[in-house]
């Protein structure tokens, strides 16, 4: 046992050899295995949004301004989170792997330093969201709900700096989120946006 | 061409990368306050943070990692550097590379890669950088005149070997057509974890192995306690990934292995702690302060420490529900590159800066000043970023309260967080000022004699 020790060490062949066998069994167990064994993180026998041209564009504009970085988009199994972004008294269904399978530029994020975004998919009228857009502490008359504390502790940046087109293409993308669980129907089974209430 | 002439450029490159980096935090940290400062496009909120952690792993730390671990790998091997031009080639190619992924990301042009968002070509330019750099390392280490290969030397092959491996899955393979979704959130987290804990995490212990024993002239405290921290760190710190997507969509079983290896590393860390602290107990008391080098390597470890007893925590199911998502995750992740592997880089530098210059330090009394400022500004910092995180995890649980009113909640956190992120900018440049002054100032030959009687 003594000796094999040493031979490592004065060995740069048996060094380097050794680090990356120990190495390379965990990183074959956590990147490849996963998605042979767990096929929902790939494929699905469920119906998943196909993106319009118009959505892609707005997944790429999505990733340029870095909204990942404020807003997470997945519901956590946690009743915390399920009842935060639920609608009215349904709660939200939790985030699963299949839902994102068409999502080529995932944007499941770490951070929420403003709300998740996972299921926000007709939650406010791209009206709304044009307003919000374009000043995140004043949207003006139209949405009087927004006065008071948002204006003071929002803390989302601007995108006045987006052309309109850029803006609806954006928009579009968020309408899709959390949309492919029909988890908000009427009593004959069609999805229900918030606002058309 | 002259020896060392890759270390000077990287050493003085990272040390300026350094000051940008902190000015991209500093601002960062003032839009949190005040959100419409700087409203244009090129620094809106996300892309300055994703500039801010770029230039901190790349054009910093991992650049001051590659400088530093240039100049001591010749010395502890007893040879000369494999090939001074290939270095040369490699620091100056590497430094354009990242200015311009830089540049890239104020435009806009991005990867949906955390700490990974410089985007092609500029990050297969890093990659072939690095294989510049691992042509270097193993070429000394073949070419070198001491039969035994010192810790410092495991840990720089270690990086060099596994980093390869990160760097493609997180930046290339992760982009690939085929992958998408959850899957992809998994290959990127695997480069995102495994960029602090298989890149800066060996690099710096590297540095702290050879600066420690050497700086306080006293043998390292147990070779056995080398071996396991290493050998323990090359097999189980590759499997914790998942544990950014606890609760998540992710499977449970991967979340569960994730758990238990994160918990894991607590086996090597505190084998390399134990050795440092050990190391420094064994060396004369009245010297072994002296200065700020083995100031910056004890903070180090100490942050060291406290930072890999917070990630295996922060792992389990229950405390994670309240730190993740939150602000603790940006102080968790402050104290491990900032606090840990920051202070060793600052520790090495500092070392090695005199001797490219070839005369003693600027001024101690200035690198201690440095220090303490930096010191007693980053622990408010840190401890603010947590205890708002807290506040904010707790606060989700209650659907009475709306998101804008927990985060309504945070406003004084961020205001000390940005007044105790200003002091740290500001004891930055004592550091900077040491710095080019040993390279650059007018004084040096009194200081030669001084030394030398």
């Amino acid at each position: 046992m003594g000796m094999k020790k040493l031979d490592v060490e004065k060995s740069l062949l048996l060094t380097a050899v050794a680090a990356f066998i120990l190495f390379s069994v965990g990183a074959v167990l956590t990147t490849v295995v996963p998605p042979m064994v767990d096929k929902s993180l790939w494929t699905t026998e469920n119906d998943v949004h196909e993106y319009t041209e118009q959505e892609l564009r707005g997944i790429a504009i999505y990733k340029r301004e870095g909204c990942v970085y404020c807003h997470t988009q997945q519901i956590r199994k946690l009743d915390s989170d399920e009842r935060r972004y639920g609608w009215r008294l349904v709660n939200a269904p939790a985030s699963e792997a299949w839902e994102y399978v068409n999502d080529k530029t995932h944007f499941l994020g770490t951070k929420r330093t403003g709300p998740d975004l996972a299921r926000v998919g007709g939650k406010y009228s791209s009206e709304w969201h044009w307003a919000h857009f374009k000043n995140p502490r004043n949207m003006g008359e139209k949405f009087p709900d927004r006065k008071g504390i948002y204006e003071k502790a929002s803390i989302m940046p601007s995108f006045a700096y987006l052309s309109d087109d850029e803006i609806r293409d954006l928009t579009a993308y968020i309408q899709t989120l959390g949309r492919n669980k029909n988890w908000r129907v009427d009593e004959n089974g069609n999805p229900l946006n918030d606002y058309e209430q | 061409m002259k020896q060392d002439t890759a270390a000077k450029t990287m050493v003085i490159g990272s040390t300026l990368f350094f000051g940008a980096a902190l000015t991209m935090g500093l601002l960062t940290a003032l839009k949190f306050i005040a959100p419409t400062v700087g409203e244009i496009e090129y620094l809106s909120l996300p892309r300055v943070r994703m500039v801010h952690t770029n230039i901190n792993l790349f054009g910093w730390l991992l650049q001051a990692n590659m400088g530093v671990l240039f100049w001591i790998l010749p010395r502890i091997l007893h040879t000369k550097l494999f090939s001074e031009k290939l270095g040369v080639a490699m620091a100056a190619l590497y430094n354009l590379a990242i200015i311009g992924g830089l540049v890239s990301i104020f435009l806009g042009r991005v990867k949906n890669v955390e700490y990974g968002e410089i985007p092609a070509p500029f990050d297969y330019l890093v990659a072939v950088c690095w294989v510049m750099f691992a042509i270097n390392i193993f070429g000394t280490v073949a070419t070198r005149k001491v039969k035994y290969l010192y810790v410092t030397v495991w840990y720089t092959l270690g990086a060099v070997i596994w980093t390869t491996f990160v760097y493609i899955t997180g930046n290339m393979l992760s982009q690939m057509p085929m992958v998408a979704g959850v899957n992809q959130a998994n290959l990127i987290w695997f480069y995102v974890h495994n960029a602090v804990g298989l890149i800066f995490t060996p690099m710096g212990v590297a540095i702290a192995y050879y600066l420690i024993p050497k700086q306080l002239d006293t043998p390292i405290y147990s070779h056995k306690l080398s071996m396991i921290g290493f050998w323990v760190i090359s097999f189980v710190y590759v499997w914790t990934g998942a544990h950014h997507m606890i609760h998540g969509p992710v499977s449970h079983w991967l979340q569960t292995v994730a758990i238990i290896f994160s918990f894991s590393l607590i086996i090597p860390v505190v084998a390399v702690i134990t050795n440092f602290f050990g190391t420094f107990a064994t060396a004369p008391r009245g010297t072994r302060m002296d200065g700020p080098i083995p100031k910056l390597l004890m903070m180090g470890t100490v942050y060291y420490i406290f930072t890999c007893l917070q990630g295996p925590f922060q792992a389990i199911r229950s405390v994670n529900e309240i730190t993740s998502k939150t602000d603790w995750v940006v102080g968790h992740a402050h104290m491990a590159l900032f606090g840990a592997f920051s202070y060793y880089a600052m520790a090495g530098i500092y070392y090695v800066a005199p001797k490219l210059a070839g005369r003693e330090l600027f001024s101690k009394k200035l690198g201690d000043l440095h220090f303490w400022i930096m010191t007693i500004a980053s622990v408010p910092f840190f401890a603010v970023l947590w205890i708002s995180g807290v506040i904010q995890g707790f606060a989700w649980l209650n659907p009475e309260n709306t998101f804008v009113e927990t985060l309504a909640a945070l406003k004084h956190a961020h205001v000390v967080r940005f007044a105790s992120g200003g002091l740290i900018f500001a004891a930055y440049f004592l550091f900077l000022y040491n710095v080019l002054q040993t390279f650059f100032g007018k004084y040096g030959e009194q200081d030669e004699t001084e030394s030398v009687a």
